[in-house]
């Protein structure tokens, strides 16, 4: 049996994870610290990806990114290639999952005291380092639970892989696709011994995450 | 320990980048419709030991395919169930148009689970109230799913037994519910059908538009010559014997 | 030196403020919600006034006219919050050091141990803020404002967090920290006693509004307004009406009584002779005259008799309520005038039990307000 799809799952997850917080922490402090016209809006958008039918939002990424969309033909150019290999597969766990991310992260910025930023202000430090320094730290909790949520949800994403990705074998099969192609072939050993390994390394990386959490205090 | 345990794991997302850069090598990529499964696992694998260049088989429902070769999927060739989607590929200039070739012409058959207690030997049993559940490939997009329909309709039962139709993503998929016992019987290719799990009978091919099985080379591909000999390959001695072991009709046999 | 005008529009309130200060401590005092607090942001740059002018040492901060806003973090000043904001997760030195991240690690430390030691917290440097006690809280907030060595100190309510018998002994505290200091630096209170003890210069608050700024000695003796004199808690504010007012003095009718007053040396105030004006005796300063003596019309002027009809304990001090005896409703409700009397004396004079009194107020005493 292929080992292939599990090491490609969990590459593909943990960029996944590292595209989410670089999109979603930037996205969850603007919309926990700043008010503007069409706020409401954006808050909702984020959740969209939650709450359409996977399928149909693959099949819409897939308009935009593959051969024939706008962002498609442009990395063409650039000889870029994104739809149907694996770094699609990262845009779909990371769009499926930032939502679980940027929720919990903007609960986390709101909660921390302004006053607190207020006075790291008139301490002389810029916005980028009072982030980093008072606003962090106080909510790494709830960041750190975000992110362990969009990490899982990336690692199980099936219906907008499949559409922006494809089942490709070696290439972009990841471990949800392997799975429901065994199944799918009734090849019913291999699904079942791919599953189980899927679930044991997934069960030991959330352990570790969960003793780290614990570590810091 | 944090530090040991952050290291670690960009050690396996950085060990693991190499191995899905290596599985990029020069395979040939073969988009085929589901019904192709079974004969296209043993015919690949001898077009393998005989060119020595790797093949790689995604097989779904012909509609999902289309589509995603539509949108730059990377297929070399795509072996269709029907005319009408490589056709539409055609307009879209997704194909070459000279290398359209017809490969098979399939059959399809009623199934039902062999330990399931149902003896059904003819399509008009279907309507049997015990027959609570059936499978066939999803008509929109399957041309097998498409064909089910068309000889439901063409037996007069469409209509009676539509409420009690479970859609599959393709034939194997609908095949699958079969095998599992999770429907009562189900129409599906001939071709997949011989699992130990399922019996099956034949479905008379006049009830139904012929499944004219097209193939064309994706005109995004890299190794077009490679497509087309995989194709010949098929069409050819070593391929045909294959096929029709799968109850294939192929060209010049109808 | 630091000069203030801004404006500043909020849904059901509006700030409209001037002021000025030179190298002291200026208290803005006033009831929550007058814009005090309010003020202090705009001058830290944690808001923006919609119209206005900051200027301090020099330095425009802002000014909506050239379009200038110098950010918070350019504006070298030290602030020390309501509640603190100490941050939860920083030691007490890494609190301390945390305006100076922009120097040396060894200036860094070198500064933060002199502060720590200046504030008597050098052995308190590794804890975090939440096992300090209320008054090492208000000494490390103090510090890490101060360690930056900002131009300004802005302090907001920096007592109210704690409870009385400490807020008296910090208070001391705080006094002479600043007093050290010695550069400028603009204390928000609500508390009279607070900003008298703390401030020189006063600037009173009333519904984003200013109602007067002045030295602390003036503002007692010389409100500028009834409305001043009732926000600063003065008592025996009265309402009399003017029989006659010459440069020098000013002549009242009030129950009956014909009082003469000193006239405000700064203002010529002459307002004819009907007019209704208010006026204030401070209830020290009214006088009870000694049974046992005889009575010196040099010393007691404006004599009234009267009887106490309630008295008020005020632990060092007896608050006396006194009726007079001309007919007609007291002036204060149930009393005409407040009388304060040292313990000593009101034991002395047997007051508990004798309870007719005549009094007397000096005419330098009675001040008239000025119509607001």
């Amino acid at each position: 049996m292929d080992a292939f799809p599990i090491l490609l799952s969990f590459q593909v997850s943990l960029a996944a994870t590292v595209l989410t917080l670089a999109l979603g922490l930037p996205l969850a402090w603007v919309l926990a610290r700043r008010r503007f016209p069409g706020h409401d809006v954006v808050e909702a958008a984020v959740v969209l990806p939650l709450v359409l039918p996977p399928t149909v939002l693959g099949y819409y990424l897939l308009v935009v990114i593959g051969a024939r969309g706008p962002v498609g033909r442009l990395l063409d150019g650039l000889g870029i290639e994104l739809a149907f290999t694996w770094r699609a597969a990262v845009l779909a766990a990371c769009i499926g999952s930032i939502a679980l991310l940027v929720k919990a992260a903007q609960a986390g910025f709101e909660a921390v005291d302004r006053r607190l930023e207020q006075a790291a202000r008139t301490l002389g430090r810029s916005e980028w380092n009072i982030f980093w320094s008072v606003t962090l730290p106080l909510s790494w909790r709830a960041v750190f639970a975000g992110t362990v949520l969009a990490f899982c949800r990336a690692l199980g994403d099936f219906g907008i892989t499949l559409m922006v990705a494809g089942s490709i074998p070696g290439l972009t099969q990841t471990m949800p696709l392997a799975i429901y192609d065994y199944v799918q072939a009734n090849q019913m050993r291999e699904a079942n011994l791919l599953s189980l390994v899927a679930v044991m390394t997934a069960l030991l990386f959330l352990l570790g995450l969960g003793r780290l959490a614990r570590l810091r205090f | 320990m944090v530090k040991a345990f952050v290291l670690c794991v960009f050690t396996l997302a950085a060990a693991v980048g190499p191995a899905v850069a290596q599985s990029k090598q020069p395979a040939l990529t073969v988009y085929g419709a589901a019904d192709l499964t079974v004969a296209f696992r043993e015919i690949a694998a001898l077009f393998e030991k005989g060119t020595g260049s790797k093949v790689v088989l995604v097989l779904g429902s012909t509609g999902n395919l289309a589509k995603q070769i539509e949108h730059g999927a990377p297929a070399d060739i795509f072996f269709a169930a029907n005319a009408t989607f490589v056709d539409d590929l055609q307009a879209k200039g997704a194909v070459i148009p000279e290398t359209r070739q017809l490969y098979a012409q399939g059959r399809i058959v009623l199934a039902v689970p062999r330990d399931g207690k149902l003896s059904i030997p003819r399509l008009e049993d279907l309507r049997r109230p015990e027959v609570r559940r059936i499978a066939i490939a999803n008509p929109e997009h399957a041309p097998y799913g498409r064909a089910a329909q068309q000889a439901l309709q063409a037996a007069g039962l469409w209509d009676a037994l539509k409420p009690r139709l479970v859609y599959g993503e393709n034939v194997r998929h609908a095949l699958q519910f079969i095998e599992t016992g999770a429907v009562d019987a189900g129409i599906v290719a001939r071709s997949v059908a011989d699992t130990p799990a399922v019996r099956h009978v034949p479905i008379n091919p006049a009830l139904h538009a012929p499944l004219n099985q097209i193939a064309a080379v994706v005109k995004r591909s890299a190794r077009p010559e490679l497509a087309l000999a995989f194709l010949q390959f098929v069409n050819g001695p070593e391929g045909r014997p294959i096929m029709k072991r799968y109850g294939f009709l192929l060209p010049g046999d109808f | 030196m630091l000069q203030l005008a801004v404006r500043k529009q909020l849904p059901g309130f509006t700030l409209d403020v001037a002021w000025e200060a030179g190298d002291e401590v200026v208290a803005l005092f006033g009831a929550s919600g007058a814009g005090k607090t309010l003020t202090l942001q705009c001058l830290a740059g944690l808001e923006r006034p919609d119209r206005g002018r900051i200027l301090v040492n020099g330095t425009v901060f802002f000014d909506d006219g050239t379009g200038t806003n110098v950010p918070s973090r350019r504006r070298r000043l030290g602030y020390v919050f309501q509640g603190y904001a100490l941050f939860p997760h920083l030691s007490v030195a890494d609190n301390v050091g945390y305006g100076l991240h922009d120097r040396s690690r060894e200036e860094r430390q070198r500064r933060t141990a002199e502060m720590l030691e200046r504030l008597g917290l050098t052995g308190l440097a590794d804890r975090r803020p939440r096992e300090l006690s209320g008054g090492q809280q208000q000494r490390v907030a103090l510090g890490r404002a101060l360690a930056v060595d900002p131009e300004l100190l802005l302090l907001d309510e920096p007592l109210s967090a704690l409870d009385a018998p400490l807020r008296r002994q910090l208070r001391t505290e705080l006094m002479g920290v600043l007093r050290e200091w010695g550069n400028a630096t603009v204390l928000v209170t609500h508390d009279l006693a607070e900003a008298f003890q703390l401030a020189d210069r006063i600037v009173i608050y009333d519904g984003g509004r200013i109602v007067q700024a002045a030295p602390k000695s003036e503002l007692l003796s010389r409100p500028a307004s009834e409305q001043v004199a009732r926000l600063l808690g003065v008592r025996n504010i009265l309402r009399g009406t003017v029989l006659k007012a010459t440069p020098e003095i000013i002549e009242l009718s009030w129950r009956g009584y014909v009082l003469e007053a000193i006239n405000s040396p700064i203002r010529t105030y002459l307002p004819l002779p009907g007019t209704e004006v208010a006026f204030f005796i401070r209830p020290e300063y009214v006088r009870l005259i000694r049974k046992d003596r005889p009575v010196d019309p040099g010393h007691h002027m404006n004599r009234m008799e009267g009887a106490v009809v309630r008295e008020v304990d005020q632990g060092t001090n007896w608050t006396l309520l006194v009726t007079l005896d001309h007919a007609g409703t007291p002036a204060q409700g149930d009393h005409d005038l407040e009388i304060e009397v040292p313990k000593l004396v009101y034991e002395m004079l047997e007051i508990a039990r004798d309870r007719r009194w005549a009094v007397s107020m000096h005419r330098g005493s009675i001040q008239v307000l000025p119509a607001a």
